[in-house]
């Protein structure tokens, strides 16, 4: 059975960065036999790896048992990835929002040495749109989509 | 106060009562060694024997410090510890390299990647992930190629993570043969890895047309590893029951759950 669009494939993994290069290509790879082209899959492959990073490195900083969640839903025209974590320190979240709130860079990337602030540039020079939710209990969620721009 | 001043401090983080943490910043030169001693000192006087030195802030080191480590992880490691090295930067580790003291003490990018490799190290514990897909065959190759990485990344051979991926191969490419087909539907795969063996559970809905047809083909696979020439259907039951040390089928109406238990077979 060949793929049928829209779907969804979920991973949860604990807060072990070393994870992160084994579920992205898994995502790409995913991406590439619904038919998206290799650049496609390639550049989402790079949102969900800041994403991630950010996620396990600030949202659930050092607590190497809490888990990360990634959703990718797959569209024939779109890809949706929502990223899930537990939210992380207020200065964190708020640094998060900070980096998500900002306009889209125009021009070379600034020198930015701050966390979670060069992944999100990249980000959202590769994404149609980039949204935070923080619920009541901190738990963060950020959600990128990126458009197919080119046909396998 | 000199910037370059040297500063130790004993992380206050209780990450596990025998793993210390000790963050050094500044010129750990000659004249500091008498204070790493006396670190060294409380330390083995709260009996940790796993040290983490955390060396982001250090700008660098002396051989005479370098020896005085040598000298702590030697005691450490008789009691069954460890000393290692976290958060080096490019030129000191570099430098470190040179002497050759990544042939004697790991290296970490970070604090919490020691803490890891301490938990999976001397705690034995599991590593896990989980994966949801749609029942497509064409998002399989991707889900055995995740496992089969993930094995290899955790030390597992390339003969064992290719036997690893074939079982999720069958095992999934079952479940979306024999499971709900429907899109909406999902096969859940939860992997659980150890410095021992590989723990698999795929869980998809199951299909009640499909069930009694079910359940007559994993009689053979799940009693014996021998398929009849002519019976084709099972072979992949079978073969997941001779590469693997453990398999366990459960079939209800809502459900089918598959448990393969793969102890590891080569050191690397």
């Amino acid at each position: 059975m060949s793929v049928a669009f829209p779907y969804t494939i979920g991973v949860k993994l604990q807060s072990d960065p070393d994870v992160i290069p084994a579920m992205r290509k898994f995502i790409s790879e995913a991406l590439q036999v619904s038919g998206f082209s290799a650049k496609f899959a390639f550049r989402t492959e790079i949102i969900v790896d800041a994403v991630c990073n950010n996620a396990i490195i600030y949202g659930n900083e050092s607590n190497a048992d809490s888990e990360v969640e990634v959703s990718c839903k797959v569209h024939e025209d779109r890809v949706e990835v929502v990223v899930k974590d537990r939210g992380g320190s207020v200065e964190n979240i708020e640094r998060l929002k900070e980096a998500v709130n900002c306009s889209k860079p125009e021009g070379p990337l600034a020198d930015d040495s701050e966390p979670a602030g060069m992944g999100l540039e990249i980000v959202k020079l590769l994404s149609e749109t980039i949204e935070l939710d923080v619920d009541e209990n901190n738990l963060t969620s950020i959600r990128v989509v990126r458009k197919r721009e080119d046909t396998a | 106060m000199n910037n370059n001043a040297l500063v130790m401090e004993i992380s206050s983080d209780e990450v596990s009562s025998e793993v210390a943490v000790l963050k050094i910043t500044g010129f750990l030169d000659f004249s500091g060694i008498a204070m790493l001693s006396g670190f060294f000192g409380k330390i083995t006087a709260e009996n940790k024997n796993y040290l983490i030195v955390d060396l982001a802030g250090v700008e660098m080191i002396c051989s005479a410090a370098l020896g005085e480590f040598m000298g702590y992880r030697k005691k450490l490691a008789d009691k069954g510890g460890n000393l290692v090295f976290a958060g080096l930067a490019g030129a000191i580790r570099s430098k470190l390299t040179l002497l050759g003291a990544n042939k004697i003490f790991s290296f970490y990018h970070d604090v919490r990647g020691a803490i890891n490799a301490y938990k999976w190290d001397y705690k034995k514990q599991s590593k896990s992930i989980t994966v949801s897909f749609p029942p497509f065959l064409k998002l399989v190759p991707p889900v055995r190629q995740l496992v089969s990485r993930l094995a290899r990344q955790n030390g597992y051979s390339t003969k064992d993570a290719f036997r690893i991926e074939t079982i999720v191969d069958e095992v999934c490419n079952n479940a979306v043969e024999h499971g709900l087909g429907d899109p909406g539907s999902e096969i859940v795969l939860r992997l659980s890895i150890d410095k021992e063996k590989v723990e698999l559970n795929v869980t998809n809905q199951s299909d009640p047309e499909k069930i009694s047809t079910l359940r007559e083909l994993i009689k053979p696979a799940v009693q014996s590893d021998h398929v009849g020439d002519d019976d084709k259907r099972g072979r992949g039951l079978a073969l997941i029951r001779m590469l693997s040390n453990n398999m366990d089928v459960k079939i209800t109406e809502r459900g089918t759950s598959v448990h393969v238990v793969k102890l590891r077979e080569e050191q690397q």
